[in-house]
C-alpha cells in the first residue's frame, strides 16, 4: 500500500494563493487529517490531489508514481483514489446498489463479482437491503453510510474526505466519527481527511496536519499539538488557550511590566520577546483566608475573580492578576466555587513558550 | 472555504488529449459565427459608402422627418405600454400573490395564456374586435345606442399601446411576483408589531422590497414593446404611422436601402442594450438575494369587500387579452362572414379545408414545423452545451461566452433580420432564398432562452455528482453520459419547448428574411391581411395556439411548474 508525499504545493486562484509552498507526507495506511479555518486551502490540497485541480507548482506522489506537477495531471479516474464529499455527491438517479456498484465497473470487476461486493459492503456500513432504495428516500446518516460504502467498495489506494460529517447533525456526527475511525482501522487505506473541527480531527486521525495560510504549521498526533504548539496560530487554533505576550528574564522566568511568572524548566532563552500560551486548567486557584500569611505561597500570585461561570462539570472563571493588565482564563473544579470579586492565590503549573 | 467551494473542476491541461476540447471549441465558434457575423455586418453597412466609410446615413436617420417621426413614435408606443403594463402587471401579481383573490391559481394561467400568446395574433383579433367599422364591439355599441359613431378606434396610437400592453403585461407580473413570493410575511410582521398601519407597511417595507422588481418589470415590458413588429405593423400602418421597426420593414421593401436600414437599426439595438443593462443594474444591487429569499411563511391579506370588485377588474384584463381575441378567432375560423352574427347560415366549417388543402400554406405550416424541430434540436443542444461549458468553467474565457450567448437579448427580431440578410446574401454564405437563413435567425433569437433554461438546469447539478463519478474511474464523457445527462433530461427538454414555442410563432425576423419558397405560417398569416382573408387567418392563429399550448403542457408537466416561474430573458415577439 502507497503513501502520498505532497511536495511544495503552490495553487494560485487570480492572485490569492490558496495553497503557497505546502509539504505533506501521509505514510502507507496513515490517516492524516487536514484541519484549519476557512480560506486555509487544505480543501485547494484535496483536489489538487484527487486531480480536479492543476498545481500551479510543486507535486503530488502516490508511492512511486508522480500524479501532478505543474507539467502534468493524471486525470482523476486514473489515479485509483475515492473521495468522500461534503454534499455526499449521491447520484439521485440511480439507487443505491447502481450508486455503490458504479465505480467497480471502472475497476474492472465482473459483473458477477460487483453484486456480492456491493452487498458485502452495505453489510459492513451497516444498512443491508437497502440496495433498491433511491438517496431521496434515505436520512442524512444513511445517505453518508452509502457514499462511504461507494467509496470503500472499489477499494482504493487512497481514500480522500472532504468535511464528510459537516451535514450532520450534533450526535449524528459524533457517532460517524467513531464509525470512520473504526473503518479506517478495518480497511487500513492511506487517508486523507479535511476538516474545520478540531475535536473531529483529534478523534479521527493518526496524525493531524494544522494548515495555516496555504502552508502546514504544524503536523503531529493530537497530544503533540495540544501539549507543544510550535506556534501562537497552532496552540489558538488547538483547544482554548491564554497568550500572554512579554519576555524571558531568564531561562525559568517570565516577565510582562512587574509581573514575573515562574515555570521551572521552561528552558526560554533570556531576554527573548516571548508569548506564553496557557492552557485554562494549566492554573491553580485557591482562595485568600483570613489566616494565610501576608506573604504569598511559593510561586503563586495575587489575583481577583472577574466572572464565574457554573458549567456543571467545571467552573469556567474569568480572573485578574492583580498588578497587571493580564485577565486568563481559567477552568477550575466545582468545589471549592469561587464567586466573583474573591481574592484567590493562583499559581500558573505549566506555560509554553512561543515564538512571537 | 468560500474561496474552495466556488472554483471546482478546472482540469485545462490534462495528461494526454481530452476529447472534449474540440466539442467546447465547435460550440464556441457556432455562437462567434451566429452572433458576430450578422451584427459586424450591420455595423459595418450602416458606415460604408461608396467611397470608403462614411456617417451619412446616420446623418439621414436622424435628419429625416418621417424617419424621426417613426423614431418619436417608438418612443411614445415603448413607454406607454411599459407604463400600462406595469399598472396592469403590478396589482395583478400583488393580488394573486398575496391576498385572498378568489381563484389565484387560474389567473396565473390566464397570465401564462396571454404570455404565450403571439402579439400579432391579438392584434389580428382586436382589428376584428375593435375597427372602426366593421368590429364588433363597435357594432354592438352602435346597435345599443344608435349612434352613427364608433365606440373605439383601434387604429390609433392609444389602440396601438392598449394592444402592445395587452401582450407585454404578464412581463411585470412575472418580475413581481416571483420577488413578492420571495417576501416572507414576518418581515412585514416585524413592522406591524412595531405599530406600523398596514398602509404605512406597504409602504414602507413591501414597496421598497419590490421597487427593484418593478422597475425591471417596466423595462422589460418596454423592451418587448420596442422590437414588436407585428403588432405596430398591423395597427399603426393602416393609421398612417410608423415605428421603428416597420419603417426598417418598409426600408427593405423595392427598392431596398440596405445602408439605411442598417443605420436605422443602430439606434433601436442601442436603446435595448442600455436598457437591459439598466435593468441587471438595479435587480443586481438589492437583487433578490436581498429579499431573504427563504419564502417563510406568509398569511394572505383579506381583501373584504373589495375581493370581487378586484376580482372582476382582474377578469376584465383577461377578457381583453385572452377570452374576446380568442373568441373572436374562434368565431371567425367558423363563420362565412367573421362580421356577421354566428347564426345557423353563417356557420360553416369551410374555412379549416381550405387552409390546410392550399398548398402554399400548407408548404409554409411544413416550413414552420421543420424550421421549429430543427431549431428547438441545435438549439436545445447547443444552448446545453454551452450552459454546461460555461457553468463548470471548462474553457478559458468561459465569461466572454456567457456574454455572448445572451447578446441577442439585446437584438430586436427586424436588427437581427437585417444584419442576417446582409451577412449571408453574399459569399462565402449564401444563404437567402433558402430555409437555412431562416434557421440561423431563429437559432440565434432563440439562444438566450435556450441558455437560461439550460444554465439553471446544470447550476442546480452540484458540481460533485460528477467529481464522484470522475474519482470513481470514469472519464468526462463518461460522467457526462451516465450522470449529467439524466439529471439534465427533464430541463433540457424544457429548453427545447422554449425555443419551439419562440420559432413557431416568430415574425419579426421572418418578414424581413422569407421569399416566395420559404414562408412560414406567420408571414402567411401576415399575408393573408392584405387579402382580407380573416377566415383563414383565424384557423391558422387556432392551429398555432394549439401547437403552443400542447408544448406548453408538456414542459409544464417535465418541470413540475408552470412557465412564468422561469424569468423571461426574452419571450420573443410578433
Amino acid at each position: 500500500m502507497p503513501g502520498v508525499r505532497i511536495k511544495g504545493l503552490v495553487k494560485r486562484y487570480g492572485d490569492v494563493g490558496a495553497v503557497d509552498g505546502l509539504d505533506l507526507e501521509v505514510k502507507p495506511g496513515e490517516l492524516v487529517a487536514l484541519l484549519g479555518p476557512s480560506g486555509c486551502g487544505k480543501t485547494t490540497t484535496l483536489r489538487v490531489v484527487a486531480g480536479f485541480l492543476k498545481p500551479d507548482a510543486g507535486e503530488v506522489w502516490v508511492g512511486e508514481r508522480c500524479l501532478s506537477s505543474a507539467a502534468t495531471v493524471i486525470p482523476p479516474e486514473r489515479r485509483r483514489m475515492a473521495m468522500i464529499f461534503q454534499s455526499y455527491a449521491l447520484w439521485p438517479h440511480m439507487t443505491v446498489a447502481q450508486n455503490v456498484a458504479y465505480g467497480l465497473k471502472f475497476a474492472g470487476v465482473p459483473r458477477s463479482e460487483r453484486d456480492r461486493r456491493v452487498k458485502a459492503m452495505l453489510q459492513v456500513v451497516q444498512l443491508p437491503g437497502y440496495e433498491g432504495r433511491y438517496p431521496g428516500e434515505l436520512s442524512g446518516g444513511q445517505q453518508q453510510r452509502i457514499a462511504v460504502a461507494r467509496a470503500l467498495v472499489v477499494e482504493p489506494e487512497i481514500l480522500l474526505l472532504d468535511e464528510p460529517l459537516s451535514n450532520l447533525d450534533a450526535s449524528l456526527r459524533e457517532e460517524m466519527r467513531f464509525e470512520i475511525r473504526r473503518l479506517h482501522e478495518a480497511f487500513n487505506i492511506t487517508t486523507l481527511y479535511v476538516t474545520h473541527d478540531q475535536a473531529e480531527a483529534m478523534v479521527i486521525a493518526d496524525r493531524v496536519a494544522v494548515l495555516d495560510r496555504g502552508r502546514v504549521a504544524q503536523i503531529g498526533s493530537a497530544e503533540e499539538l495540544y501539549e507543544a504548539p510550535s506556534s501562537r496560530f497552532v496552540a489558538e487554533f488547538i483547544g482554548k488557550t491564554n497568550l500572554v505576550e512579554g519576555r524571558a528574564e531568564d531561562a525559568d522566568t517570565f516577565t510582562r511590566g512587574r509581573l514575573r511568572i515562574r515555570l521551572d524548566g521552561a528552558g526560554l532563552s533570556p531576554g527573548a520577546p516571548t508569548i506564553l500560551s496557557i492552557r485554562p486548567h494549566q492554573v491553580e486557584l485557591r482562595p485568600v483566608t483570613s489566616d494565610d500569611p501576608a506573604r504569598p505561597p511559593l510561586g503563586a500570585l495575587r489575583g481577583a475573580v472577574l466572572r464565574a461561570s457554573y458549567l456543571g462539570d467545571a467552573v469556567d472563571y474569568q480572573v485578574e492578576i492583580a498588578d497587571s493588565d493580564v485577565v486568563l482564563r481559567v477552568a477550575g473544579p466545582a468545589a471549592p466555587r469561587l464567586r466573583a470579586g474573591d481574592a484567590i492565590w493562583l499559581r500558573v503549573l505549566h506555560g509554553r513558550a512561543l515564538p512571537p | 472555504m468560500a474561496l474552495d467551494r466556488t472554483v471546482t473542476a478546472t482540469p485545462s491541461r490534462i495528461e494526454g488529449f481530452d476529447r472534449a476540447i474540440p466539442v467546447w471549441l465547435l460550440a464556441a465558434g457556432a455562437l462567434l459565427l451566429l452572433i458576430l457575423l450578422p451584427l459586424g455586418w450591420l455595423a459595418y453597412m450602416s458606415v460604408s459608402g461608396e467611397r470608403g466609410l462614411t456617417l451619412a446615413h446616420y446623418a439621414r436617420v436622424f435628419t429625416d422627418p418621417r424617419l424621426g417621426r417613426a423614431l418619436w413614435n417608438t418612443v411614445v408606443l415603448a413607454f406607454w405600454s411599459g407604463l400600462l403594463s406595469l399598472a396592469i402587471g403590478a396589482p395583478m401579481a400583488w393580488l394573486t400573490a398575496r391576498t385572498d383573490l378568489p381563484g389565484p391559481r387560474l389567473m396565473r394561467s390566464l397570465v401564462m395564456a396571454s404570455f404565450v400568446t403571439p402579439p400579432f395574433l391579438g392584434a389580428f383579433a382586436w382589428v376584428m374586435l375593435a375597427g372602426p367599422n366593421a368590429g364588433y364591439l363597435n357594432k354592438v355599441y352602435r346597435s345599443l345606442t344608435g349612434s352613427p359613431d364608433p365606440l373605439v378606434n383601434i387604429f390609433t396610437m392609444p389602440g396601438l399601446i392598449f394592444v402592445v400592453a395587452l401582450y407585454t403585461f404578464p412581463y411585470a407580473y412575472i418580475m413581481v411576483v416571483n420577488t413578492l413570493e420571495l417576501i416572507a410575511s414576518d418581515m412585514e410582521e416585524a413592522a406591524a408589531i412595531l405599530g406600523a398601519s398596514r398602509v404605512w407597511v406597504a409602504v414602507t417595507i413591501t414597496l421598497p422590497m419590490v421597487l427593484p422588481a418593478i422597475l425591471s418589470g417596466f423595462i422589460l415590458s418596454v423592451l418587448q414593446a420596442l422590437a414588436l413588429f407585428g403588432s405596430p405593423a398591423i395597427l399603426a400602418l393602416p393609421a398612417g404611422f410608423h415605428t421603428i421597426t416597420t419603417q426598417i420593414w418598409a426600408l427593405f421593401q423595392y427598392p431596398p436601402k440596405m445602408e439605411m436600414a442598417a443605420a436605422f437599426s443602430m439606434p433601436l439595438l442601442l436603446a435595448t442594450a442600455l436598457l437591459l443593462f439598466a435593468q441587471k443594474r438595479i435587480l443586481g444591487r438589492r437583487g433578490y438575494a436581498a429579499v431573504g429569499g427563504k419564502g417563510g411563511q406568509r398569511r394572505r391579506i383579506p381583501l373584504g369587500l373589495w375581493r370581487y370588485p378586484a376580482l372582476g377588474a382582474c377578469l376584465t384584463v383577461m377578457a381583453c387579452a385572452v377570452f374576446l381575441p380568442y373568441g373572436m378567432l374562434a368565431k371567425a375560423a367558423f363563420a362565412r362572414a367573421w362580421a356577421q352574427p354566428l347564426t345557423g347560415e353563417n356557420l360553416t366549417l369551410a374555412n379549416w379545408p381550405l387552409v390546410f388543402m392550399s398548398t402554399s400554406t400548407r408548404a409554409a405550416i411544413v416550413n414552420t414545423l421543420e424550421l421549429g424541430l430543427l431549431t428547438a434540436c441545435v438549439g436545445a443542444a447547443l444552448a446545453a452545451l454551452l450552459a454546461y461549458v460555461t457553468s463548470r468553467k471548462l474553457i478559458a474565457g468561459h465569461q466572454i461566452l456567457a456574454f455572448l450567448v445572451l447578446t441577442p437579448v439585446v437584438i430586436p427580431g427586424v436588427v437581427l433580420a437585417v444584419g442576417l440578410f446582409i451577412a449571408y446574401t453574399r459569399p462565402p454564405f449564401l444563404l437567402y432564398g433558402t430555409l437555412w437563413i431562416l434557421f440561423l435567425a431563429y437559432l440565434t433569437k432563440e439562444m438566450p432562452v435556450g441558455y437560461t433554461q439550460s444554465d439553471a438546469t446544470f447550476r442546480g447539478i452540484h458540481p460533485e455528482l460528477e467529481d464522484a463519478g470522475r474519482i470513481l474511474g470514469a472519464g468526462r464523457l463518461t460522467v457526462l453520459r451516465d450522470i449529467t445527462a439524466p439529471l439534465a433530461r427533464s430541463g433540457i427538454i424544457a429548453a427545447w419547448c422554449f425555443v419551439f414555442i419562440g420559432v413557431i410563432r416568430e415574425l419579426s425576423a421572418s418578414i424581413l428574411l422569407f421569399t416566395p419558397n420559404t414562408k412560414v405560417m406567420s408571414v402567411v398569416i401576415f399575408d393573408l391581411k392584405e387579402e382580407g382573408e380573416f377566415g383563414a387567418i383565424a384557423v391558422l392563429g387556432l392551429f398555432m395556439l394549439a401547437m403552443t399550448f400542447a408544448t406548453v403542457l408538456t414542459m409544464q408537466g417535465l418541470l413540475g411548474r408552470d412557465v412564468l416561474g422561469a424569468r423571461p430573458s426574452s419571450g420573443g415577439s410578433g
